[in-house]
């Protein structure tokens, strides 16, 4: 292919992290093109067969909000919905499916397909066109070159991947792929610094070899819940999980093997999650635990093929065979892919701006693992915001920036690009600390207007949210001012197990008791709640129940906003006496282009952020240059 | 204009001098009414009002003044209280406005709003940074000297069965899919009474006697029988220390409290350094470098009718940042150099020259100790520890009361995610103290202490 085509935003990589680029891109207006090294590999899961879960599941109502694919996907080739932490608390309640894997990636590849603006061609891409510190477009093997006003890299674990099983070690980007090795070098010349990260997969065992009466039985909820905004209900047939666990045995053929892991023999040189340790780690980390659990996961309905979750190995290949024999139910089981551990290049993410832009390369955008993240909902999120941006900058519009308080998604961002990468970045709840006020029911509240506002969503949708909200209000005056008599109250109450009342109350005071819920109101306050669905008297019930904890994390957040409200300009000097040490390196380093950022960089501290305003205000008062505050975030 | 309103006491602390207290920024009228219990004043006019705590107690009569914006130094609405000088008054009326939600000033802040309304010029910026920079270093230092004393210990024994309690919280929410252990709510509830408790007890005890602590610090350094106790007796003028020319004498700390021109002063005398097998001396000597390290001033004494030795200059070294001065003591015996001889040996500014026996040069002394209080670092050192105190025992209740919360919380079966929020609080309000931040160490915690990972 060696003529020259051209289009408005290419998109490097078919992941999920691509899969949102593009589609969001597409969606916008713009000529796109996803370039992938095989069509086949489209929104396929190369680790766990399932979507959500602690975090990610709040991260995927996030993206849906915003308008990408990944929920509606999800919600149609599903196979076992469950929400966790229903205990915890609303704001942790988290959605996870396990998929049906071929008929997710069949789903999607449908949907690109059919997207007008959306086209797709299968090549690997060697190289970044470069005009002028601009990406101009890529360089596909062949030499065949194709121009666009940006590009997206969503490369996923394919630069320079290295995969290792046992003493073997091998180039591949995962099981049964070649890894992509040019562009990797390509952006090192052109100045991108890298770092290399490890991760891992466990085996997969045939589904008629596993003896299932020997696990315990793991069913989806009764009642399943959509992570889609948009879809009504989950109508498909769920299917089980199944629980099982190691035990000494297991542990001892382990530790047999180590001097074969290519974790305990330094061939593996990146640094791997500490929240997802190989089994390996776990038995030589842990070695007073008798037993670790198991998942048995169905990778679909009609496949062969059980994911062991819970037993991510490097081991040796007999060593992972004589390992899953020892397993209780595994006892005959026939793997059909070995585990492996696959190192692989990152690009660290304080080089890029909080639109997810390249510093050094303008209008080179990294999304997904590319920028040392894990997850496939990590990355579907920075994919739909790099696909934003890319299209708001070539309109020259502001990109959307998410504050910390207003979605996972924009903590996620933020962290990226103050923190220091020192193992793939996960999403959890705990890294929010707003985190009450970030509910998966409420995503649709906070960030819906970015997709109207972008139109990757009808404002009919924007609509259907506002009525749904003045629904919740009017039910809220309702239930806080209609009071119901003090014999009814304590029937509530006495069946909720809380201290009867002498006096009559309203139903929200009632509702505000812990162990009360919205249905037991119900019985007494029908009225207010009958134009309620399920979710809609969710989300009553919590803001009712939380009033005090939200009122008082909304003012925290708010505080800190006033930090994140002061740009730095782009060039601005760290060169300043006063400034402790600590703090210019890693000012330097980061290049934060708030103050709020400023603030969240470890070894800064308040004292050093008054010293900066004082340097802001004197250039400002000098009538300096503000610096190219719109090219950037 | 910001969004913080600040406090600070602007003078240097005494016993029985004026103190002024300064308050600038939108809040600062609201701040005044709530503290005097009266409305609507004319600005620049000066009232006398009684300050009144939370509870209506009276804290002092004082003289305010309300500055209007933009005509202040800060350019916001500015509140001066001119109270008496005394510690204790001063730390009150601190807390009290901290309690109607004044922020604490941090280090140069009422300079850096003075520069950032354009009341200063530019030419400033690098002296308001400067300043803000040795102001923090200033403040640093005396945060970690006062955890080092009392207060360090218990802090963070609570801080570390808080953020145990929360690890467990947290450990619950983010992993739930996971054989971890789960956590009692009964058992933390009474953890959490007792935490309650101890703070209660370091509020009062640890927090006050610092509060106590709050005159300023002289030490008297020096080698053996230079005749420090000597100086020691003749600065409170009575006969307290051991004094005999039998080398060694005073081998623990005393200390005594003076008054130099209506300012407080610990005075304390330390053993005299020398190099000496007994075991007890020994220690002494250590007990006597500590407290130099951590006073406000030292008199480091020399024997003026002797030539100065080498290890005079070493020691004399060693004393960390109070403000010194070198005393030449037993000019009765005649002095082997002059005033300015002695100081260009010893590498210092000025020496005094004193007979401590005949109580001569004493009130040169008296005069050097004072200025240094009302002017130098040592009168930095000494404001901050006020601020210091009142901050940490205004975070230490904030501890309290997210604990406060939690108990209540976890007594009315509340899920998950409130009990984390109101432990994330309580830790987060210790972190104030102890420097240490909660994001960052929780998954660290829960990472190393916990077999996570499916």
């Amino acid at each position: 292919m060696n003529k020259i085509e051209r289009y408005e935003i290419v998109v490097v990589g078919g992941g999920h992290a691509g899969c949102e680029a593009a589609l969001a891109a597409a969606r916008m207006g713009f000529e796109t093109l996803m370039v992938t090294i095989n069509k086949d590999d489209i929104a396929r899961m190369p680790c766990n067969p399932a979507i959500g879960g602690l975090a990610k599941g709040q991260l995927v109502r996030e993206v849906d909000a915003l308008g990408g694919e990944m929920a509606l996907n999800i919600d149609e080739t599903g196979i076992q919905f469950r929400m966790l932490n229903r205990a915890k608390g609303p704001a942790v309640w988290s959605p996870r499916a396990q998929a049906d894997k071929a008929r997710y990636h069949e789903r999607m590849v449908r949907v690109i397909m059919s997207e007008e603006l959306l086209e797709v061609l299968e090549a690997e891409v060697v190289g970044i066109g470069v005009d002028s510190d601009r990406a101009s477009g890529v360089i596909v093997r062949g030499g065949g070159r194709i121009e666009a006003q940006r590009v997206i890299l969503a490369l996923g674990t394919f630069p320079n991947g290295l995969m290792h099983i046992g003493e073997e070690s091998f180039p591949g980007g995962r099981e049964g792929e070649p890894p992509s090795c040019g562009l990797s070098d390509d952006l090192a010349s052109l100045g991108i610094e890298r770092g290399r990260l490890k991760t891992g997969t466990p085996a997969r065992v045939e589904r008629s070899s596993v003896d299932f009466s020997r696990c315990l039985e793991q069913p989806g909820d009764d009642d399943p819940s959509p992570f889609s905004f948009r879809t009504e209900r989950i109508d498909q047939k769920q299917v089980s999980c199944y629980i099982t666990h190691t035990n000494q045995a297991t542990h001892d053929t382990i530790r047999s093997g180590l001097d074969r892991s290519p974790l305990y023999t330094g061939r593996i040189s990146g640094v791997g999650p500490r929240y997802c340790p190989s089994i390996e780690d776990k038995v030589v980390r842990f070695p007073d635990r008798d037993r670790h659990q198991i998942f048995l996961e169905p990778e679909g309905i009609e496949s062969e093929e059980i994911y062991i979750n819970g037993l991510s190995t490097s081991l040796p290949r007999d060593v992972q065979e004589g390992m899953i024999r020892t397993v209780p139910g595994l006892e005959d089981a026939r793997i059909v892919r070995y585990g492996y551990a696959i190192e692989y290049d990152f690009f660290p993410p304080r080089q890029i701006y909080p639109s997810l832009e390249s510093r050094r390369i303008g209008g080179l955008y990294f999304a997904g693992q590319v920028n040392g993240t894990s997850g496939y909902e990590e990355a579907a999120a920075q994919g739909i915001l790099a696909g934003i941006n890319a299209g708001r900058s070539i309109k020259r519009e502001k990109p959307i920036l998410l504050g910390r308080a207003e979605g996972y998604a924009g903590v996620l961002v933020d962290d990226l690009v103050t923190k220091e990468i020192g193992e793939p970045y996960r999403m959890f709840t705990s890294s929010a600390e707003h985190r009450l006020l970030l509910r998966q029911d409420n995503a649709d509240e906070r960030l819906l207007k970015y997709a109207v506002r972008c139109r990757l969503l009808p404002k009919g949708q924007w609509e259907r949210m506002i009525e749904r909200r003045r629904r919740i209000n009017r039910a809220a005056v309702r239930i806080g001012r209609e009071r119901i008599g003090a014999a009814d109250c304590n029937e509530i109450l006495e069946g909720g197990g809380e201290r009867p009342v002498q006096e009559p109350q309203s139903a929200a005071r009632l509702l505000q008791r812990p162990r009360i819920t919205i249905e037991m109101i119900a019985t007494a306050m029908a009225g207010p709640l009958l134009e309620l669905d399920r979710g809609e008297r969710v989300a009553l019930e919590t803001r009712v129940k939380y009033e005090g904890y939200i009122k008082r994390q909304r003012r925290m957040a708010d505080r800190l906003l006033r930090l994140d409200r002061m740009p730095i300009p782009e060039g601005f000097s760290y060169d300043i006496k006063a400034l402790s040490t600590e703090a210019r390196e890693k000012l330097e380093r980061f290049r934060p282009v708030t103050l709020g950022q400023a603030s969240r960089i470890s070894g800064v501290r308040t004292s050093d952020l008054s010293i900066i305003m004082i340097f802001l205000d004197r250039m400002r008062r000098d009538g300096a240059p503000k610096g190219a505050e719109d090219a950037r975030a | 204009m910001e969004g913080e309103t600040i406090v600070a006491l602007s003078t240097p602390p005494g016993e029985s001098g004026i103190a002024v207290i300064r308050i600038s920024g939108a809040r600062a009228q609201e701040t005044l009414d709530g503290l005097t219990g009266r409305k609507t004043r004319e600005s620049h006019r000066i009232y006398h009002e009684r300050l009144v705590d939370e509870e209506g107690r009276i804290i002092d009569e004082a003289l305010v003044v309300m500055m209007k914006a933009p005509n202040s130094y800060t350019g916001e609405d500015v509140v001066e209280i001119s109270c008496h000088g005394g510690l204790q008054v001063v730390s009150e009326i601190l807390e009290a406005a901290m309690r109607l939600g004044v922020m604490p000033a941090a280090p140069g802040e009422f300079t850096r709003r003075a520069f950032m309304s354009g009341k200063l010029d530019l030419a400033q910026a690098e002296a308001v940074a400067d300043l803000i920079a040795s102001e923090t270093k200033l403040q640093r230092q005396v945060a970690i000297e006062h955890l080092e004393g009392g207060l360090s210990k218990s802090v963070r024994e609570i801080e570390e069965r808080i953020l145990e309690h929360l690890a467990l919280v947290e450990l619950s929410i983010d992993f739930t899919e996971e054989e971890l252990p789960t956590y009692d709510t009964n058992e933390m509830t009474a953890s959490a009474e007792g935490l309650v408790e101890k703070l209660e007890t370091v509020l009062k005890t640890d927090v006050a006697g610092l509060k106590l602590r709050h005159g300023m610090r002289i030490t008297i350094l020096g080698a053996r029988n230079t005749g420090k106790s000597s100086l020691y007796n003749a600065l409170i003028g009575e006969e307290r220390a051991i004094v005999s020319p039998v080398p060694g004498t005073t081998r623990d700390l005393l200390r005594e409290r003076i008054h130099i021109e209506g300012f407080t002063y610990y005075l304390e005398d330390t053993a005299g350094i020398a190099e000496t097998g007994c075991e007890i001396e020994a220690r002494g000597i250590s007990i006597g470098r500590r407290a130099a390290r951590g006073a406000d001033i030292v008199l480091f004494v020399i024997d003026g009718s002797l030539e100065p030795e080498e290890s005079v200059l070493d020691e004399l070294g060693r004393i960390g940042g109070a403000e010194t001065l070198c005393v030449l003591n037993k000019k009765d015996l005649g002095l082997s150099l002059d005033e300015e001889a002695a100081a260009k040996r010893l590498g210092v500014e000025r020496v005094v020259a004193v007979s401590a026996l005949e109580g001569t040069g004493l009130n040169g002394l008296r005069r050097w100790i004072h200025e240094t209080s009302v002017s130098g670092s040592a009168a930095d050192v000494g404001r901050e520890r006020i601020a210091v105190n009142a901050r940490q025992a205004e975070a230490l209740r904030e501890v309290s009361e997210g604990l406060e919360r939690f108990i209540a919380s976890a007594r009315e079966g509340a899920p998950a995610e409130l009990l984390s929020a109101d432990l994330r609080s309580a830790a987060e309000s210790c972190g104030l103290v102890t420097g240490r931040s909660v994001t960052d160490d929780l998954l660290d915690t829960i990472f190393s202490r916990f077999c996570i990972g499916k």
